[in-house]
């Protein structure tokens, strides 16, 4: 079990903050499952991620003063039964009360496990694992949800932490007793912490809102929206080898890794398509910039400060309000642009419907099943394939029904692209705002 | 200090501005920003897509709706579209507005597709109407044995659509939008009175 204790806390690192965004790609699915609307959907990432932040100094308080390991094996054994409770849930409340109780555990287990981590491998070498397993969670979240919810179900992705978690316990319980740490308390480290936020906001646009343009609005497969999504944890992973040549001060890998995320998400505002293969470049940006800030800024906000626990709960803290910002900021500007975006794109599909070369009757006939369809789909980009299953046209029409269809859904695809171009600039714009506090630290050095 | 020095920590932040200049050009001239719903016709521009003479009656009707829609349209100052979807989806109660400016937008119709030579002559579509209509065997033979000439001359095909438009409750038209046989029967006794009234006109005149 030794052996085992610092890949297992590590992987609950990386779990609990997978979390935050590894149901991403599962939200049409539970959406869909447990009947669920836009804003409700949204609270199932708002919940836990608040929870969590404002859980997180707290509960590096209680491990601080008490038995970090204790600590941390009952906040991964809370997260466990949460996780279980997530995939038992039968509707979009019960589903939201569990990832409130999950957050509540992975804040504890999450504070714990830095000072197990450290007492096992040192200060350095303990906190670089921790705020690795950090990254890499956040970074690979949407796509291991991705991957669960089309191999298995929405559900698997919380069945699949119970083991992991259930093996953390004894893991946790059998790290050696901790040295009382000396008394000394510092404040904590506010222009990284400001700076993670606002990064944290603004990655929460990558991630969260780019899975719902791929899924909901150009109507791809879970996978193939987890595989599109890889760029960005290859991309930050790819960071650090391609940045370490440079020599650059963790500040200036802070500031350009700014610049970089701000680029992307303009970047996913302005695809001249709905081809995947435009939103590469700018999600190889975003990678590239969540690798050369995120763990830049975590160790900035850690380094020599007292108690460990303490501020790393503040560095979870500060992550996590920023995704709740990005949420609250992005979710409602997002709901009212594909509101706005239903106009223009009912003006553009009634005029093709009307300028189609196909018979009247026919015409009519898909007027009539598109207008039937569209009024069950309210509040959400509309699919329009199933309005053209066992439609009854005229075997000459339907050529044109075919090439209908199709330009159809083009427009579709366009309203829904226009409709998440303002929040992913405003995610931009969040972005570039982290250069302030960055800016900031360095007149105060 | 050397400048070379001085300039070094900017290397990765110049580097990653360089890096997105060169993603951010390459989209925008690849019509990055430009993907949104296509922009509406203006209904009061003659569309270019209804040029030729249409074949069949459906086509025919098709034209006349079409064109007769963005007629109303642009006298209501709205587009094409939105009075579609305004009849579509509350058609039990069409504004005085609304009926007076679809009549003149479908009498529209006919004048330019009159002006544009794209009528077809009544011979051209009277196999076709007599299908439709419910007139004994014996009339019907009656008619198809007409020179072409002769159902021309007496039945100019904008004369008749004009008459008939006169004929139609657009109002009734357009509360029975979704009942199909209503409309048709409402068409065809619009129709058959015009061509009543045409050819005794004719006779009229004749006379």
């Amino acid at each position: 079990m030794r052996r085992l204790q610092v890949p297992l806390l590590a992987l609950t690192v990386g779990f609990v903050l997978a979390d935050s965004a590894i149901v991403t790609l599962a939200l049409p699915a539970i959406m869909q499952r447990l009947h669920g609307t836009v804003p409700q959907i949204a609270w199932v990432l708002i919940s836990f991620n608040l929870v969590l932040a404002v859980c997180a100094v707290p509960a590096a308080k209680v491990c601080h003063r008490s038995d970090p390991r204790r600590c941390c094996a009952g906040g991964i054994a809370l997260f466990a039964l949460a996780s279980a409770a997530c995939a038992l849930a039968g509707s979009m409340e019960m589903l939201i009360v569990a990832r409130c109780v999950q957050a509540l555990g992975g804040a504890f287990a999450l504070v714990g496990s830095l000072e197990l981590l450290v007492s096992v491998r040192g200060e350095r070498q303990g906190v670089g694992r921790w705020i690795a397993a950090g990254v890499v969670g956040t970074a690979a979240g949407p796509v291991v949800g991705g991957l669960l919810t089309q191999a298995i179900s929405w559900q698997s992705i919380f069945v699949v932490q119970v083991p992991v978690a259930a093996l953390a316990v004894p893991a946790a319980l059998t790290v050696p007793p901790i040295r009382a740490q000396a008394t000394e308390r510092h404040r904590p480290a506010i222009a990284p912490n400001l700076a993670l936020a606002l990064l944290s906001a603004a990655l929460t646009a990558a991630l969260f809102l780019l899975v719902l343009l791929l899924v909901e609005g150009w109507r791809r497969s879970p996978a193939t929206a987890a595989l599109t999504v890889t760029v960005i944890p290859v991309a930050a992973a790819a960071a650090r080898p391609l940045v370490r040549g440079l020599r650059a001060t963790p500040r200036m890998e802070a500031i350009a890794g700014s610049v970089l995320i701000a680029g992307g998400l303009v970047g996913l505002a302005l695809p001249p398509s709905a081809h995947l293969a435009w939103t590469i470049a700018p999600q190889a940006l975003v990678g590239l910039g969540l690798g050369m800030t995120v763990d830049r800024l975590t160790a900035a906000a850690l380094r020599d400060r007292l108690p460990r626990a303490v501020h790393g709960g503040w560095t979870i803290a500060a992550r996590h309000l920023g995704v709740v910002a990005g949420l609250v900021v992005l979710t409602p500007v997002f709901t009212a642009s594909l509101q706005a975006a239903q106009g223009p794109a009912q003006d553009a599909i009634t005029a093709l419907v009307l300028d189609a070369p196909m018979q009247a009757s026919d015409k009519v006939a898909v007027a009539q099943a598109l207008a039937d369809h569209l009024s069950q789909e309210t509040d959400q980009v509309p699919d329009l394939r199933p309005a053209f299953r066992s439609l009854p046209i005229a075997p000459s029409d339907r050529a044109a029904a075919t090439q209908l269809e199709q330009d159809l859904n083009d427009q579709v695809q366009r309203a829904a692209t226009r409709a998440f171009r303002d929040s992913f600039l405003i995610a931009g714009l969040l972005a570039l705002l982290a250069l302030v506090p960055l800016s900031v630290r360095r007149r105060a050095s | 200090m050397t400048a070379a020095a001085r300039l070094r920590p900017l290397v990765l932040p110049i580097g990653a501005l360089v890096l997105v200049a060169v993603v951010l050009v390459v989209q925008l001239a690849n019509g990055g920003g430009r993907f949104a719903p296509s922009p509406l016709a203006d209904p009061c521009q003659a569309r270019s897509a209804a040029t030729s003479t249409p074949k069949t009656l459906d086509a025919l009707g098709q034209d006349l709706v079409l064109r007769g829609l963005a007629g109303a349209a642009c006298r209501l100052g709205i587009s094409r579209e939105a009075l579609t979807l305004d009849l579509a989806q509350d058609h039990s109660n069409p504004t005085n507005a609304q009926v007076d400016a679809l009549r003149a937008g479908l009498l529209g119709a006919i004048a330019a597709m009159k002006k544009n030579g794209t009528l077809p002559p009544a011979a051209d579509v009277v196999d076709q109407a007599l299908d439709a209509t419910d007139l004994n065997g014996l009339a019907k033979l009656a008619i198809r044995a007409l020179p072409d000439g002769v159902i021309n001359q007496a039945l100019p095909t904008d004369e008749v659509l004009r008459q008939a438009i006169e004929n139609l409750d657009v109002r009734a038209l357009l509360t029975d939008l979704d009942d199909t046989d209503r409309l048709s029967d409402l068409v065809t006794a619009a129709v058959t009175k015009a061509v009543e009234q045409t050819l005794s006109a004719r006779l009229q005149s004749l006379i």
